[in-house]
């Protein structure tokens, strides 16, 4: 018998992570980790004051400390060929790679803004000889606070463009319906600076192999848009720049931007022409590499005494930094998720001498999710009615925006599978109604939408002479897992064990794909590694000949491989290609290639969106279920159960899937309970400088979060059926705790962070 | 982090003299907040005197009092039998500060001499009289949250972040210290200063002083005793305030004796002794709790962002003193 | 151990304290215009601090005994990472509050960017490099695998070495132990429940950590 047994499905399977085993013995190499001949070190100096100029800067005492090879500051750094003009195209929607040039010009635009880099020998030395530049600065008046500032917001530049840009004011039905609704209220909400603090600092390995080649091994979110802003910084051919990112210590959005430290790692690397290792400290994650923007919110909602909704006018101003315009999509969810025929929203922007922002996981959306969904709960109180009932009467069938269907919604399911979970019957209207000593318990609930974003993406795959698969992916991978998913599906379309699969990424020369971020890697890269899968089964087919002509590519079969014993005399058996519908066809893999004269067999296909879009409404949807107890003579809040159930399309691993929704909860009870980055508007510094200020959850604030997916498969955003997870993990996980909150104690709390001062 | 020279003494007067001899030298022992301070230019010490070979670590169960040497670390003291069993109110402190990784290094000594943690003391670009004395209090009107409500001056408004200070000041302990001049004992309510005009001087220690030790009397606290932390998350985190409760109850529930001590609102760990007072001879009940809370709470002013702290403190204490009177 | 280094005022001090002496000429020197003396002085002090700025150091990281010359600002975490090339130990904050550079000391747990690697003459390191037996992997190794009690992967290394040491402090008897007694390892992806099932997966297999 030659027939190896039928390899089981993949798609679904909880399989272990295929780069585990690195991530556990230490193996796993982030980009400071790599080892160079003659590597050095850089430090950067940072501005102590807001906003101003830089008169002076006296780096003699650093030049002379030892092992210093370079101080770099903006009278003496080497100007890039074509450094991009200050500030973003304004004709861009978002955010563009955009990087702050540094060491351009005199000007400081934001506290601790680089103002020169050291170059030493080693890391100590760099850091003591950073110590020793002196600055000297003409001050003048900064503006680091967004309420004191929120009488000059404005309209973002893209929208004021063009009408049609999606962060121009929206409106439907009447305007600001609500305030003459039989039941109403007006809220407003703040949400404060949150800083994304993956445990990786931000790092970067820079080194030209040459004049004209550079190569960055750098904490970058996706490759190839790194490598694109750096190549144009020097006015390279996109090939002569490589970017590595095998492994991402995490990013949660912060490496979705290129930023000041990388373009100073480049600019060092040339200036002593030797590899240079740049990593920013704790201090500096705070202030250059963007962060959650400090968001106020309003939000007016009117309903019928009934509980049917008939008007919403929400209301943000957004922080910016004052050379780049970031937007997010902070009211998406209002316009949206429930229907009411009238719906007014409006996005502002407010800019402040801070650096920019940058997209914080879940990013604009769940901002305004705290809005809409605390003020869901408030109008059920107002109404008597349970918060969940609420929401079903003012469930969408189809998109009240667009006036489209939706590719598939399952929120209804999900609804019932997380109130079952967190036993929400137990729940009781009125608040404090439950205690357990002097633990008041209470009940909230949350939900979140995402975008099922998808964007175009190759995959190379190639069949080696030993049975094996390699693929080949320019895509990320910051902890989801997505090469563990690709061996997953690669497995299944090509019917061949997973072990026998490599799937590789992080690096900008292979085949292109999407930054890792929006929730879209599985539903870009997963239909290109589907695809390329059979383009390779179908290239097989091809050159097998004759008996193949009439297969289709799901008919191939591989049989062997060289890790199958048999009792022939070398004791493996060459990998062969057979037929599913034909057994006694078959074709040994050699003899392809020796036909052929080839060394192996590839295809290299890309995958992208159609028409889907136009059609449907796509998006994935979450609903979080949350229990604390809350003390009622401290103020100190616990989660003590948090169940989050998505409607996320196919999953394609539930493992890796459910941890990235456990993940994304731990990410909301920090939201919640404790993430506050606290700038001192006199000197226009953070005063929370590390994890002793700034807090993120702990082992001890994390209940086990227990995670449902419906698992139905979107028949339209993909061939797989996914719609993303990233996003909808954390969206609605506070406004679910403050809801709670609400439920023991009585007090509606609508500044996050719900510290106990807030509750005492 | 400047270059600093490095000795390694093994005899104790040889440690006392390289310090007392150079300003610029400083002891270090688990170094968990010396060497943070360095990396951040907060300390610059030209000279580190590592006396972790001296033989300081042991913890000595004499009759009447348990003498902890110096040197022993946060892990052992917590977990040691004789401590949970005659001092368990040191041993919960100890278990409430910091990190597992972090008490298998902080030593007993360094616990007591940690510096604040205000933001305006770790960055050496703010105003601070605590790290450079004439610049100015930037916390006074500052971001001011973590901030004394007790013994601050206009010159400083910073608070002691040590847990296992309030368990030893509620207890009555006694820091034994060798210095150039000899050996003295401090009673540890005199260990640590208030700021008055001059918040750089953290205690009352001379220059070269070593604690060598510190003393524990045996008392009646080994039941009804709790340390009670309020904190922004659940674990590792410095406290917003806490409170240090000890009770001795007769048969009756009538308190015998009372300790009560604070964290998080002096520039040192703050005895509460009127509120002992307003305890002893009462039924422990809620109500006793509620006043000796109030009296603990006289002469408490806020700044702009801790308020809550005048809620926060007696509530913490009400707290703790229920935990203690039904602790089993 | 070195007995240079134990007492003050040895040979060494005072070859540092007239090193020092002379660097500060040299700094005096070098303000006077000229950038042959700048150039000069600057290559002497160079390879004076070199020389003077260095000490002795005998470790053992995973067996393996090395003697090292190195300075005395180094921390136990960036000798690892920069010159002993184990990178497996990660700097997450640098400052002791993530828990991402926790290796074992003699069998403690500790956090490596909190001390001086001087500190450490004569001591046992354990890495993550150094848990598992060749190829065998550590049965928490296995069991974060399983779990997937990880992400990212960062602070992995930290957690793992931290969750062997809990175990062996006997202190994960229930999850709440657990979690209490691992919070000093930060995993800002969130992992937490599945580190928390590995965990008790390996304390209720009563294997031998």
């Amino acid at each position: 018998m030659n027939e190896q047994p039928k390899p089981k499905k993949q798609i679904g399977a909880p399989m272990n992570r295929v780069d585990a085993r690195q991530k556990v013995t230490g193996a796993a190499t982030y980009s400071a980790e790599y080892q160079l001949p003659n590597m050095t070190y850089a430090v950067l100096v940072g501005s102590t004051v807001t906003k101003g100029r830089l008169t002076g800067i006296d780096t003699k005492a650093a030049e002379r400390a030892p092992g210093v090879l370079a101080v770099i500051t903006h009278l003496n750094a080497p100007k890039p060929p074509s450094p991009k003009p200050e500030g973003k195209d304004p004709s861009q929607p978002q955010t563009q790679g955009n990087p702050l040039q540094v060491f351009n010009d005199d000007k400081i635009r934001f506290n601790d803004q680089p103002i020169a880099v050291v170059v030493a020998d080693s890391w100590e030395r760099a850091r003591y000889a950073a110590g020793l530049v002196q600055a000297q600065y003409a001050k003048e008046a900064h503006q680091t606070n967004l309420e004191a500032n929120a009488d000059k917001a404005f309209l973002p530049t893209a929208a004021k463009k063009n009408p049609k840009h999606p962060m121009n004011d929206y409106q439907r039905g009447q305007v600001d319906a609500y305030k003459t609704g039989a039941v109403k209220l007006e809220s407003e909400y703040v949400i404060p600076t949150e800083v994304h603090h993956p445990m990786e600092l931000q790092a970067i390995t820079a080194h030209w192999e040459a004049p004209d080649r550079l190569t960055l091994y750098d904490k970058t979110q996706g490759t190839l848009a790194t490598r694109r802003d750096f190549a144009k910084q020097w006015n390279l051919p996109e090939e002569n720049v490589k970017v590595i990112a095998t492994y991402v210590g995490g990013a949660f959005g912060n490496a979705l931007h290129s930023w000041p430290h990388e373009s100073a790692a480049i600019l060092a690397a040339k200036v002593v022409n030797r590899p240079v290792k740049l990593m920013l400290t704790r201090e500096q994650m705070f202030t250059m590499v963007g962060y959650r923007p400090y968001t106020w919110q309003k939000l007016g909602m009117s309903a019928t005494p009934d509980g049917k909704i008939t008007g919403i006018t929400h209301e943000s101003i957004g922080q910016t930094s004052t050379y780049e315009e970031f937007t997010e999509a902070t009211l998406a969810q209002t316009r949206m998720m429930y229907q009411s025929p009238n719906v007014t929203t409006r996005y502002r922007l407010a800019a402040l001498d801070i650096g920019s922002p940058i997209w914080m996981r879940g990013p604009g959306e769940a901002t305004g999710a705290f809005a809409l969904e605390s003020a869901m709960d408030e109008m059920a109180y107002l109404l008597n009615l349970d918060p969940l009932e609420f929401r079903l009467r003012n469930y969408t069938d189809e998109d009240p925006e667009k006036n489209k269907p939706w590719s598939t919604k399952f929120l209804k399911e999900c609804y019932k599978l997380g109130a079952d979970r967190i036993g929400w019957s137990k729940r009781q209207l009125k608040p404090g109604s439950l205690r357990d000593g002097d633990w008041l318990i209470g009940y909230g609930m949350g939900v979140g939408t995402f975008g099922a974003h998808r964007g175009a993406a190759t995959v190379g795959a190639q069949l080696l002479p030993n049975g094996t698969v390699l693929l080949q992916c320019a895509t990320t991978d910051i902890g989801p897992g997505t090469g563990t998913a690709m061996t997953q599906i690669a497995a299944d379309t090509l019917g061949i064990s997973p072990d026998k699969i490599k799937f590789e990424l992080g690096n900008s020369s292979f085949p292109k794909a999407v930054t890792q971020g929006g929730s879209s890697t599985v539903n870009s890269v997963g239909p290109a590694t589907q695809e390329a899968c059979l383009a390779l089964k179908d290239k097989l087919r091809t050159l097998a000949g004759a008996a193949f002509s009439t297969a289709k590519a799901e008919d191939i079969t591989f049989e062997g491989g060289q890790t199958v014993m048999r009792n022939d005399a070398n004791g493996k058996l060459p990998l062969q290609i057979g037929l599913r519908n034909n057994p006694s066809v078959k074709v040994s893999y050699s003899d392809i290639l020796r036909q052929n004269g080839q060394q192996n067999v590839s295809a290299t296909v890309e995958a992208k969106p159609g028409g889907e879009g136009q059609k449907y409404s796509m998006y994935s949807f979450s609903v979080h279920f949350a229990e604390v107890r809350v003390h009622q003579l401290t103020g100190e809040v616990r989660v003590s159960k948090l169940v989050s159930c998505a409607d996320a399309g196919t999953i394609v691993n539930e493992k890796t899937a459910g941890n990235q929704m456990k993940g994304g909860a731990v990410g909301g009870i920090g939201m919640a309970l404790m993430e506050h980055a606290r700038i001192d508007d006199r000197f226009g510094r953070y005063v929370t400088k590390d994890f002793a200020d700034y807090h993120v959850p702990v082992h001890a604030d994390s209940p086990a979060v227990e995670v449902a997916f419906v698992n139905q498969p979107d028949p339209h955003v993909n061939a797989l059926g996914t719609k993303g997870i990233g996003e909808i993990a954390i969206i609605g996980v506070a406004p679910a705790i403050a809801n709670a909150v609400f439920n023991a104690t009585g007090k509606r709390i609508r500044e996050l962070p719900i510290t106990p001062d807030k509750l005492i | 982090m400047n270059q600093f020279q490095y000795v390694r003494p093994t005899k104790q007067q040889a440690a006392i003299e390289a310090v007392a001899k150079d300003a610029t030298a400083t002891f270090i022992a688990g170094g968990t907040n010396l060497v943070d301070l360095m990396k951040r230019g907060v300390m610059t010490p030209q000279k580190l005197v590592d006396i972790n070979r001296l033989p300081l670590t042991r913890i000595d169960a004499d009759p009447g009092k348990l003498r902890i040497g110096a040197l022993a670390l946060n892990s052992t003291v917590a977990d040691d039998k004789q401590v949970r069993a005659r001092q368990p109110l040191l041993a919960l402190a100890l278990n409430a500060g910091a990190s597992a990784q972090l008490r298998n290094m902080a030593t007993v000594g360094g616990n007591m001499l940690q510096r604040t943690r205000c933001s305006y003391f770790y960055d050496t670009t703010m105003p601070c009289n605590k790290r450079e004395p004439g610049t100015g209090c930037g916390a006074l009107e500052g971001i001011n949250r973590m901030h004394a409500i007790f013994g601050f001056s206009d010159k400083c408004i910073a608070v002691h972040p040590s847990d296992m200070s309030v368990a030893l000041v509620a207890l009555d302990a006694t820091v034994q210290v060798s210095g150039p001049k000899g050996n003295r004992s401090i009673p540890f309510a005199e260990l640590h200063r208030l700021p008055g005009d001059m918040p750089q001087k953290d205690t009352t220690l001379e220059p070269g002083e070593l604690i060598t030790a510190v003393d524990v009397p045996d008392g009646p606290f080994t039941k009804h005793v709790h340390y009670q932390k309020v904190r922004e998350r659940a674990s590792y985190a410095f406290a917003l305030l806490s409170v240090a409760a000890a009770l001795d109850l007769d048969s009756n529930n009538i308190i015998k004796a009372a300790r009560l001590a604070m964290g998080g609102v002096a520039h040192k760990p703050w005895r509460l002794t009127a509120a002992e007072q307003a305890l002893v001879g009462k039924p422990a009940t809620e109500e006793t709790f509620r006043q000796a809370a109030t009296v603990a709470m006289q002469g408490a002013k806020a700044f702009k962002h801790n308020a809550y702290k005048l809620q926060l403190g007696p509530n913490t204490i009400i707290q703790a003193l229920k935990t203690a009177a039904s602790a089993a | 151990m070195n007995p240079e280094h134990d007492t003050p005022g040895s040979a060494h001090d005072e070859a540092r304290r007239s090193f020092l002496k002379q660097s500060s000429l040299l700094t005096a020197m070098a303000l006077v215009p000229g950038p042959l003396v700048q150039a000069a002085s600057a290559e002497l002090d160079e390879k004076v601090a070199a020389v003077f700025e260095k000490i002795p150091l005998k470790l053992e990281v995973n067996g393996i005994k090395h003697k090292l010359s190195v300075e005395p600002r180094t921390t136990l975490l960036d000798l690892l990472r920069e010159n002993l090339n184990l990178t497996g130990t990660k700097k997450g904050c640098d400052y002791g509050q993530c828990g991402a550079c926790t290796v074992h000391v003699d069998g403690q747990r500790v956090n490596s960017c909190l001390s001086f690697a001087v500190m450490h003459e004569g001591k046992k390191i354990t890495t993550i490099e150094g848990l598992a037996d060749g190829d065998k992997l550590h049965p928490m190794q296995e069991a974060f695998i399983k779990h997937d009690g990880f992400q990212c992967g960062y602070c992995t290394p930290g957690q793992i070495m931290s969750a062997v040491a809990c175990i062996r402090e006997g202190k994960a008897d229930s999850e709440g132990e657990i979690r209490e007694y691992m919070s000093g390892n930060i995993c800002r992806c969130g992992a937490y429940s599945n580190i928390v099932a590995a965990i008790q997966e390996v304390k209720g297999g009563g294997q031998k950590v």
